[in-house]
């Protein structure tokens, strides 16, 4: 259940994240999130989760905000700024978590289940902590839809419109932190990103629309919670989030493939569809030519004026036959009216296409 | 300071450095994230090759792992090239889903082995010292130091020999083409040995570090300087006193090394990201407030010219004209009296010859856009360098 919470609202935001090119700001994101961790237990002591997970989105907020910071004014790039901070804020925390195990403490152990997380430790309180924040989420995702949506697709343009594109920006990279550190409990800090991404890339392939793409991403990302939780519940040893993100990542693979539109079989199905349809206009474009001496359009030919032409077989010239475009009698062809026309016109239109 | 202080220092120093050099073109070719992606994804190999030989200290595992870095690598390019995704996606989707299957093999058959995930991600630099080669029973040090050093050493003969194509190619992909040299080749030789420092490194550093060590000091001599040369050396550099400094840190707090690394690195980052003379954040924000003046004389001065009734060059009148607040007026009036512009006879202002021409040239500028009309103000004016 939680999983499948996890997985919707990582879905849904996934989506801007990978429309926006930011989709590694994930991975960044969950592994800043751990010094935040470390700190806030140094602080209060406890290891009450909520206290936890508020340090966490500190520390993913200042990491997020800095990268931010270091690609508008600097000139490093984005991937060099996300692996900074990812490894910096990473290092330090581990430095802190370090630190702490060797502090006098007796109950310092189990932060690190934040590095792989495990679903099993999920209370039912977390789940409802969970449900809540996704549904405010998704409140503030339909109230500012419209803002969302032009700012994602043309930054520009909402800038002219007057909307305040610094705000939205914040809120959109605030969600996506907020989303991360519910998700570290879980899946813990590295598969996160996976989380993020997968569903919404999954979901890409098969939309050109925002809208259908997150409902489908939030769909897909429940599923694959479910799933995952199902699989890695029944056999012993399977930790939870790895299962998750390989469920994950097989939708991926699967719409890949698979999605009518852009899917790679479909487009190789296609590409050769259009080769063979090239090759009929081929041999009609010839058949054309010969066709065009002659008074009679229909005066018939043997098959075998065709040999010097290797584009056709017995089967290229049945279909021909099958769209009217031309008629065979034995070993004789004769174009028909059809047939002379539509390949006078493609005769046409290559020659406009050349100019 | 004992003697295993001194070869920690020395192992850490060395992955530093083998660290730095391919760390430096990830991140001209802005490809530091397949740094984090090959981290992560070497853990496959290791396991299954672990599975193979059974034995940990196998080169095989290393072999393995390398392989499966590049496959990664592979993978990533493969996605990339359906134009389903973009690149950064492809990245994000390859290396979790490698890891995860790294992790599953681990706790599905390898449970009771050493090989657990946590030292996988975070490393051990402490114990590097006590895994030591004997070699009919003579002490050849530790084995970490021998397998860094080799890839060292492989890396700076590779490095050396290949600068110039490396360097045209990061720089000019289209010449380095045209000039014959391939740069799939170029590419995956380069793969290969983030690949294989990565393997190397992590065993003795871990995988966070790894990133940390190939991207941060990359990443801090960029901001430094332009030349490509520097900046190998300058990340070197950095790259070896976060290690030594950072050694101390850990010694100090009784911390993990790796993570005391990091954070030195990190702060090194931060230091240089603020004062960093010519890329800095500081120095940045400076250029930008000096340019706001620039433009802003340079609007007043036109002003100036436009006018000539007494009425619009009275100082007040500026004020509510141009729509300037109090001080902002007050410093670019002060800018223009200082470079002998303007000239101010009770509160009315007027130009002198030298700002009358001044302002023709920049006129002329805005007009033609030439930058030879500019030659002679560039000396007092940030705004028209660059």
């Amino acid at each position: 259940m939680g999983t499948a919470i996890l997985g919707a609202i990582c879905g849904m935001l996934g989506s801007f994240a990978v429309l926006r090119k930011q989709s590694l700001l994930g991975d960044a994101i969950s592994h800043a999130a751990l010094p935040g961790i470390a700190i806030s237990f140094l602080i209060t002591g406890t290891k009450e989760t909520n206290v936890l997970l508020i340090g966490a989105l500190i520390s993913g907020l200042i990491g997020a905000f800095w990268i931010r910071g270091i690609t508008r004014k600097t000139h490093l790039k984005t991937d060099t700024a996300l692996g900074l901070i990812l490894s910096v804020f990473f290092g330090f925390g581990m430095l802190l978590l370090t630190y702490i195990q060797k502090q006098p403490y007796a109950n310092q152990s189990g932060l690190d289940k934040f590095l792989f997380g495990q679903a099993a430790t999920l209370l039912e309180r977390d789940v409802w902590f969970m449900a809540v924040v996704t549904f405010i989420c998704f409140i503030v995702l339909l109230l500012f839809w419209k803002e969302f949506k032009i700012l994602l697709f043309d930054a520009d343009y909402a800038k002219t419109l007057g909307f305040n594109v610094k705000a939205i920006d914040v809120i959109i990279t605030s969600f996506i932190v907020v989303a991360i550190v519910l998700g570290l409990q879980t899946v813990g800090v590295v598969l996160m990103s996976a989380m993020l991404l997968a569903p919404a890339a999954a979901a890409r392939q098969w939309t050109n629309s925002l809208g259908i793409m997150v409902v489908l991403a939030a769909v897909f990302g429940a599923t694959s919670g479910v799933v995952g939780t199902a699989i890695s519940a029944s056999q012993n040893n399977l930790s939870t989030g790895p299962v998750i993100v390989l469920v994950a990542a097989i939708f991926v693979v699967f719409s890949f493939i698979f999605s009518p539109s852009r899917g790679l079989l479909f487009r190789q199905i296609r590409f050769i569809q259009n080769r063979k349809d090239l090759e009929l206009h081929k041999t009609l474009a010839f058949m054309f030519e010969i066709a065009k001496n002659h008074k009679n359009i229909s005066h018939p030919h043997t098959v075998k004026i065709l040999n010097n032409f290797h584009g056709f077989t017995k089967k290229s010239l049945n279909k021909l036959e099958n769209k009217e475009y031309i008629n065979i009698n034995g070993k004789m062809w004769s174009m028909t009216e059809k047939g002379y026309h539509f390949a006078a016109n493609l005769y046409n239109q290559q020659v406009e296409d050349n100019e | 300071m004992n003697s295993a202080q001194i070869e920690i220092q020395l192992i850490a120093s060395l992955v530093a450095i083998a660290c730095a050099i391919p760390g430096t073109f990830l991140v001209l070719r802005k490809m530091a994230l397949i740094s984090d992606a090959i981290s992560h994804s070497i853990l496959p190999g290791l396991v299954i090759g672990f599975f193979i030989t059974n034995d940990l200290s196998s080169p095989l595992l290393i072999v393995m792992a390398a392989l499966s870095g590049v496959i990664t690598v592979v993978l990533v390019e493969f996605i990339q090239k359906t134009k389903l995704v973009k690149e950064d996606t492809a990245i994000g989707l390859v290396f979790p889903a490698m890891f995860s299957i790294g992790v599953l093999l681990i706790s599905k058959y390898a449970n009771d082995i050493h090989l657990d995930t946590d030292a996988v991600l975070v490393g051990d630099l402490t114990l590097a010292p006590y895994d030591r080669i004997f070699i009919n029973g003579l002490d050849f040090g530790p084995k970490s130091l021998w397998v860094i050093g080799i890839i060292l050493l492989i890396t700076l003969s590779l490095l050396i020999a290949f600068f110039k194509e490396l360097k045209i190619s990061t720089f000019d992909a289209g010449l380095a083409t045209a000039l014959g040299f391939s740069p799939a080749v170029l590419h995956y030789g380069l793969m290969s040995v983030a690949s294989v420092t990565t393997v190397g490194a992590f065993d003795a550093v871990g995988a966070i570090l790894v990133v940390a060590l190939m991207i941060a000091p990359a990443a801090i001599a960029y901001l430094l300087t332009e030349d490509l040369k520097k900046m190998l050396f300058l990340s070197i550099f950095f790259g070896v006193f976060s290690a030594i400094s950072g050694y101390w840190l850990s010694h100090w707090l009784n911390a993990s090394i790796s993570g005391s690394i990091t954070t030195i690195l990190g702060l090194v980052f931060l230091l240089v990201y603020l004062f960093a003379p010519k890329k800095g954040l500081i120095s940045v924000s400076y250029r930008n407030k000096q340019q706001k003046i620039e433009v802003s004389l340079l609007t007043f001065l036109l002003h100036l010219n436009n006018h000539t009734e007494e009425r619009e060059r009275h100082i007040n009148h500026l004020n509510e004209h141009i729509n300037w607040q109090k001080v902002k007026s007050k410093s670019v009036v002060d800018l223009a009296l200082r470079n002998n512009m303007i000239t101010l006879s009770g509160n009315i202002i007027s130009l002198t010859e030298k700002g009358k021409s001044f302002t023709d040239k920049a006129i002329d500028y805005i007009i033609t856009n030439d930058d030879s009309e500019i030659e002679s103000m560039k000396e007092d004016f940030f705004l028209f360098r660059g």
